[in-house]
């Protein structure tokens, strides 16, 4: 199969026509670029044909970019599939509801857009790198040094007017390596990054080009003439522009909507996969287990449980910090159990070897208070520098510790016995209407994360 | 405690507001329902009620949701208290309308009783607390300060910061009065004061810590 036809970014002297016809042609590049010479030539057929290809002809990012329009945000299956490998599990599970929502959260929907900028943005760069700057530059110098060649040997050049054609030209592949340049990228994105670079570029080669033309033009009149007629094109620049002032604004202002629409397209698609994956599983499910009050309420918690930590996930809070850790805890043993679990966080602390041992105890008091009280939990979360602190409390009918046989191992063991052993205090009590856990953890070498 | 409460109910979805109705008790009465912010205005104006429950969010106005309909009833704010009703946690929705001029907070998964409790209270002119709202008011006005005279607005008393920590925990009015051996009332002087200093307050950190939320 032939190759299509595009203009290539890395092999490429001034626009990568030539490597990119070659490639389509599949012929070596160096016979295109002689042959495109010796066309230029004669009698500048070459130059035409180039410049003509370079306007016409895509650049790989181009195509990239158009495949990226083409993106169907609305076609939610099909991206859902690029986004997610498997997703049938759940539809079979009816105890998996916890876990196959949380999925979305810890791994975000991958963005449409967001791998082709990368590959726009190196286009130029690489090709800088590679020392294209350079290659221009001594080109420019080989030309030169046989133009001084060619004067010494006798042939006169009429440098009058070759000089000015030259700066006109080199003006022009100046702006319009700009202006494909930033087309690439959809013209917005470049202005914050390398805003002044472009305008500097323009304006390098706006000037070339203006001051090759009024050189080429003062050879024909004198300066005296030269002033007023200036004046007078500068006039009709600014009529004309007056005219098409409009209409350039109006198509950046499609351009501009076009592009802002896409991105609430992208994020509409974004939410509606989401809730394509997890609400509406949870309500075919809840559909389906309709008998089972103590599922439905199941299900019901954890789906809202994962829908709220989607939409008010607090920004500041760092994943797999302490409160992140107790609130993963508090909505296992909810999943488990099918007691609601309340978590109220102040602050938030680093995770540490000692934290570590503040989050198990938490699991086992959460667990007890699940298991033996039912109904809700709540949990409170203090962080102070130095200091974490964890009240589970339950309204269950609570129990003294002192009526715990001593060969329980559960509240002595695993949370005032370890607890002790890492420094930290436990200490349960019967506060007439439940019961509550409390553990602190001082820390004062570690800070805080809040 | 012969006359029933007067209530209005404002929450754009039918559904809630029919289960909300059939789940107070026989202490309050619903005068009237809204679904829009300037339903809810007209209604409120027109029925004069001692409380309004209010969804945070709601359709209609200029999108300011239930904060919109607590300003469109500034006047009336003597004699009709704002409850917020929300199934949302987040900070932003919670202190936006409390900062409006709402006297208490509670989710909508607590129970029917519990939302009566919570008219209850703010009828007689008391702030209802739910655990969350007290965390966000532990995180906002920090854990650690005593007020001295100049920053009375600005920082909560010792005593403030125990029933705050208190309601954090789980526990209900009654439970704290008994755990700090004081008086329900005096509990509910307490909170009322945190929610005149959360209302009020311009402190720096409490505007930091707003502004990192997207809330002011």
């Amino acid at each position: 199969m032939r190759e299509p036809l595009i203009r290539s970014t890395e092999d490429r002297i001034i626009a990568g026509v030539c490597a990119g016809l070659s490639r389509h042609l599949n012929v070596s590049v160096g016979i295109v670029r002689v042959g495109m010479v010796a066309l230029a030539l004669a009698g500048g057929a070459g130059v035409l044909l180039y410049i003509w290809l370079w306007l016409l002809v895509p650049t790989a990012a181009d195509e990239a970019l158009a495949a990226e329009r083409a993106f169907n945000p609305r076609d939610i299956a099909e991206n859902f599939a690029r986004g997610f490998g498997a997703s049938g599990a759940f539809r079979d599970g009816t105890e998996q509801a916890g876990t196959p929502p949380l999925r979305p959260v810890s791994q975000p929907l991958p963005q449409p857009g967001t791998p082709a900028p990368n590959v726009e943005g190196t286009g130029t760069r690489r090709l800088l790198q590679r020392g294209g700057k350079e290659i221009l530059i001594g080109a420019a110098l080989v030309l030169a040094g046989g133009a001084v060649v060619a004067q010494i040997a006798g042939i006169n050049l009429p440098w009058g007017t070759w000089l000015p054609v030259l700066a006109i030209a080199a003006g022009a592949v100046i702006a319009w390596m700009q202006l494909d340049d930033s087309r690439r990228s959809g013209l917005m994105d470049r202005a914050g990054a390398t805003g002044a670079q472009g305008a500097v570029r323009l304006l390098a080669g706006l000037v070339l080009v203006v001051a090759g033309i009024v050189t080429m033009v003062s050879g024909s009149i004198t300066w005296e003439a030269m002033w007023p007629t200036l004046f007078a094109s500068l006039a009709v620049l600014a009529g004309v522009l007056l005219v098409l002032a409009p209409w350039v604004l109006k198509y950046w202002r499609d351009l501009e909507t076009e592009r802002s629409g896409r991105i609430r397209e992208t994020e509409r698609a974004e939410i509606a996969a989401h809730l394509h994956d997890s609400v509406l599983q949870t309500l075919a499910l809840i559909q389906n287990r309709a008998g089972s009050e103590q599922d439905v309420t199941r299900l019901a918690r954890a789906q809202e449980r994962e829908l709220r930590e989607w939409l008010y996930r607090d920004k500041r809070q760092e994943e797999g910090n302490l409160v992140d850790r107790v609130k993963a805890v508090a909505a296992e043993i909810e999943d488990a159990y099918g007691h609601p679990v309340d978590v109220v966080a102040v602050g938030d602390a680093e995770m540490s070897d000692r934290h570590e041992v503040l989050v198990h105890a938490t699991r086992e008091a959460v667990q007890n208070a699940a298991k033996h009280a039912g109904g809700s939990i709540s949990v409170y979360v203090e962080c102070t520098p130095g200091r974490s602190e964890v009240f589970v409390r339950d309204r269950g009918p609570g129990f003294e510790l002192a009526s715990v046989p001593p060969d329980r191992m559960g509240v002595r063991e695993s949370l005032i016995g370890r607890m002790e052993r890492h420094g930290g205090q436990a200490r349960i009590r019967n506060t007439g209407s439940g019961t509550e856990v409390h553990l602190s953890l001082e820390h004062p070498q570690e800070g805080t994360a809040s | 405690m012969t006359e029933p409460i007067r209530v209005v109910v404002v929450d754009d979805h039918a559904i809630f507001r029919s289960g909300l109705k059939a789940d107070l008790d026989e202490r309050i009465e619903v005068v009237a329902e809204a679904a829009t912010v300037e339903q809810a205005i007209a209604a409120i104006h027109e029925q004069r009620p001692a409380v309004v429950l209010l969804d945070v969010h709601l359709p209609g106005g200029r999108g300011g949701g239930g904060a919109e309909v607590v300003a469109g009833c500034a006047a009336l704010l003597g004699e009709t208290k704002f409850l917020a009703l929300s199934v949302s946690d987040s900070a932003e929705d919670v202190v936006t309308v409390i900062r409006a001029g709402a006297r208490g907070y509670v989710t909508k998964t607590v129970s029917g009783a519990e939302i009566s409790d919570a008219v209850q209270r703010v009828a007689g002119g008391d702030a209802a607390f739910s655990p969350r709202l007290a965390g966000f008011v532990l995180d906002a006005f920090g854990t650690a300060a005593v007020a001295n005279v100049d920053d009375e607005l600005d920082k909560l008393s010792a005593r403030e910061l125990e029933v705050m920590r208190l309601i954090a925990r789980g526990y209900q009015y009654k439970e704290v009065a008994k755990e700090l051996f004081i008086s329900i009332k005096t509990v509910e002087t307490h909170v009322s004061s945190v929610l005149r200093k959360l209302q009020l307050s311009s402190r720096h950190e409490l505007t930091r810590w707003a502004v990192d939320r997207r809330i002011l």
